[in-house]
């Protein structure tokens, strides 16, 4: 038996694919989660008001969503709905997050794929195409940046947020900075619709290049945005079946029902499955349940998606121009939120402590999201994190073994094959510091 | 020490931490026309650090035994090293401590097929090599991430948290009690202490442009000791707190004691002893610490 190791590079965390082969067959393909967080166990035994604080250090880039799950999570625990005011701030939060997620992915992560470089940040020795490299670099850190200055704006800091507390948020956005927030999206919406053309683009000519978009194999799909509202601050959870029905809705303290979240022998990372079956969470999973989105351009790229790549599409590079239409409508909505009033009304009602079981739910980058807690004499008994990430494994898993055997026949392993489980990883986005388990 | 564009070669290994160091780094764009990034696993494939970096910035604590093989093979490609955020200066917020309860289970759950190894604790990685510039936070803000590449040397920061904070402490709002980590509506431009809250602030490095304690948040220490409280018994730092609370609080001695030792206070009050564990001389010294 011959194993073949990768390891991985622009995804978040440490990880590496692994693939067995006995006899020029592919025996197994598994994607390995390299570190263990161990936050679950970590938090045993500390007053529950502090988890807020402690959780978004699961992972800087995920941090946001940590913490308004957290947040949530205790606000069932106590019993207490914040106001809507708050809600909104924390949409706009959300927002920002997938904003700064989604650029991130597009245009450091996987734009490089379809560059055939390294790095977006790898400048040539040529005058004139390093000028353009070095432009292409710079608008992609100030469309991200975007959702950084939202994060700061709506959170307080844009890592670890911390403005989202029990019972609402601490203050509204005033006008003058809403305003200025507005103005450099408008600036830069064009820009980004520009970049999400070119990266749509270059993945056609890939795709072409390739001569396949990855495993397209039908699978259900999950996510808690709504059909016609694509809420981030969500509250239930769909699951849709292969053939584009829906199979299921739940609330999150329904989650152990539906999903089967197990520890993996071969990876520090979580593996998880709807009644057995193999799920995809992320933007494909969301973009399949979405009829509308609600703002125009992101609604244009919908329907052009749509009638490309059809309804549910199932290839896994479809992951990737998602996340383009996402990024869309995400700056489209922030502006749509901050046209609102954020300044005035009340942002935080007042609670008691009390014992209990809680969960939170939010739709982050990566999919639906639940901390799940129970609360004992004012100290957290138990908390388990139920991670987006995990929901892909299987399917990551299924697609690495496809693509390893595309490149692995009897006359050898062909090279490609180490870009090749590059782009499959990265199609998923996975984060390796919460998925560990 | 240079590139073929002439910018000097700069690179990021990360151990074991969240990414967040790395994000906040993303978060300045200025790096991008002074530098050369030639290694950072987050944004850029490349299979090793080059030879001839100038500056490794090294994020994340010692988990396991590849990363102390990693960070050893940095340091002795890199000029000069940085430590970069609470993890890389202390463990960081996973450090278990010795009596934890939750430490047994956690080991017997960090041991997989064909993946290295979890340690029993989460060490700075100055146990196992030298450092040139440490960078505390968690994580440090793009500013501060600017000053150590470009102008370490004789930087301005704040001696401690509240300098940055703006809130006014008062000689007459003495709270009775611990208001919580967080309940009720925190009063602006009030120091934080003056309402009952457990901020360590006063004790705390700043730079950070006060960002938690601003909008309502206690200080919690990310930053580490400052200056005066540098390679000493970590009892000091504690000493001061509670001269601190004493004189401006009615708060009784013993439920201070009990906040400072709460886990969320210990996760970075207990890392203020690896500003003091050394036998061979100080290590972090004021010149170092940025």
């Amino acid at each position: 038996m011959t194993t073949i190791t990768y390891p991985l590079s622009r995804i978040e965390g440490h990880a590496r694919v692994v693939i067995d082969v006995y006899d020029n067959e592919v025996f197994r393909a598994d994607f390995q989660a390299m570190e263990m967080r161990g936050f679950s166990y970590y938090v045993k035994g500390i007053p529950a008001e502090q988890i807020t604080v402690i959780v978004p250090r699961i992972c800087g880039v995920c941090s946001t969503a940590h913490q308004v799950a957290s947040v949530k999570a205790l606000e069932d625990v106590f019993g207490i709905t914040p106001p809507p005011l708050a809600n909104d701030i924390r949409e706009v939060l959300l927002l920002g997050q997938l904003i700064q997620n989604q650029a991130t992915s597009l245009f450091i992560f996987t734009m490089p794929d379809r560059t055939n470089s390294n790095s977006l940040f790898e400048l040539s020795r040529n005058e004139a195409e390093r000028a353009k490299e070095f432009s292409l670099a710079q608008m992609a850190l100030r469309i991200r940046k975007i959702g950084t200055d939202l994060i700061s704006l709506a959170g307080g800091q844009f890592i670890h947020p911390i403005k989202t507390v029990i019972g609402g948020v601490t203050s509204g956005i005033p006008r003058e900075k809403a305003d200025q927030m507005i103005d450099t999206i408008n600036d830069l919406l064009p820009v980004a619709c520009e970049m999400v053309d070119i990266y749509w683009e270059l993945s056609m000519e890939m795709g072409d290049r390739i001569g396949s978009w990855g495993d397209d194999e039908p699978t259900h799909y999950l996510a808690s945005t709504e059909a016609n509202d694509y809420h981030l601050n969500s509250k239930r959870l769909r699951v849709m079946r292969p053939d584009g029905t829906e199979a299921q809705s739940f609330d999150p303290h329904e989650f152990e029902s539906y999903l089967q979240i197990a520890v993996n022998e071969y990876s520090y990372a979580g593996v998880s499955s709807y009644m057995g079956q193999i799920l995809r969470a992320n933007s494909l999973a969301r973009i399949n349940l979405a009829t509308t989105l609600g703002t125009p351009r992101a609604d244009a790229y919908l329907r052009r998606f749509v009638q490309t790549f059809g309804k549910p599409a199932h290839a896994i590079m479809f992951f990737d121009i998602c996340r383009g239409i996402e990024l869309v409508f995400a700056l489209e909505k922030a502006k749509q939120m901050l046209e609102r009033d954020l300044e005035h009304g009340e942002t935080e009602i007042g609670y008691t402590p009390k014992d209990g079981a809680g969960f939170g739910l939010v739709e982050a980058p990566r999919g639906p999201l639940i901390h799940h807690y129970e609360v004992e004499n004012g100290l957290i008994k138990s908390a388990d994190f139920v991670i987006p990430t995990v929901h892909n494994m299987l399917a990551i898993r299924r697609a690495l073994t496809v693509v390893a055997k595309r490149y692995v026949s009897a006359e050898g392993i062909n090279a490609e094959l180490e870009r090749a489980v590059g782009r499959v990883v990265r199609a998923f986005d996975p984060c390796i510091a919460c998925a560990t388990k | 020490m240079e590139t073929s564009n002439g910018l000097p070669k700069f690179a990021v290994l990360q151990l074991s931490g969240c990414s967040g160091c790395e994000v906040s780094l993303l978060n300045s764009e200025e790096w991008i026309s002074n530098f050369q990034l030639v290694y950072m696993p987050l944004v850029v494939t490349a299979n090793k650090i080059p030879d001839d970096v100038e500056v490794l910035l090294v994020t994340g604590g010692v988990r396991t035994d590849e990363d102390i093989h990693n960070l050893c093979k940095g340091r002795s490609r890199a000029r000069k090293l940085i430590a970069v955020g609470t993890c890389a200066l202390s463990g960081g917020v996973v450090q278990f401590d010795e009596n934890h309860i939750a430490r047994e289970t956690f080991q017997k759950a960090s041991h997989r097929l064909r993946l290295p190894d979890m340690l029993p604790h989460a060490y700075p990685i100055d146990h196992f090599v030298d450092v040139d510039l440490y960078l505390p936070g968690c994580p440090p803000t793009p500013q501060l991430f600017m000053t150590a590449l470009k102008e370490p040397d004789g930087a301005q920061i704040a001696s401690i948290v509240c300098q940055e904070c703006g809130r006014q402490k008062l000689n007459d709002m003495r709270p009775t009690a611990i208001t919580g980590s967080r309940s009720g509506v925190v009063l602006p431009d009030i120091c934080l202490i003056n309402q009952g809250y457990v901020c360590v602030g006063t004790s705390t490095r700043g730079g950070c442009g006060a960002l938690c304690t601003r909008p309502g948040h206690a200080c919690v220490g990310c930053r580490g000791p400052a200056n005066p409280y540098l390679n000493k018994d970590p009892k000091f730092v504690l000493d001061n707190l509670r001269r601190v609370f004493s004189r401006m609080t009615d708060i009784p001695a013993e439920e201070i004691d009990a906040a400072l030792e709460s886990p969320w206070l210990s996760l970075f009050l207990g890392q203020f002893t690896d500003y003091t564990q050394e036998t061979d001389g100080p290590r972090r010294t004021k010149e170092k610490m940025l």
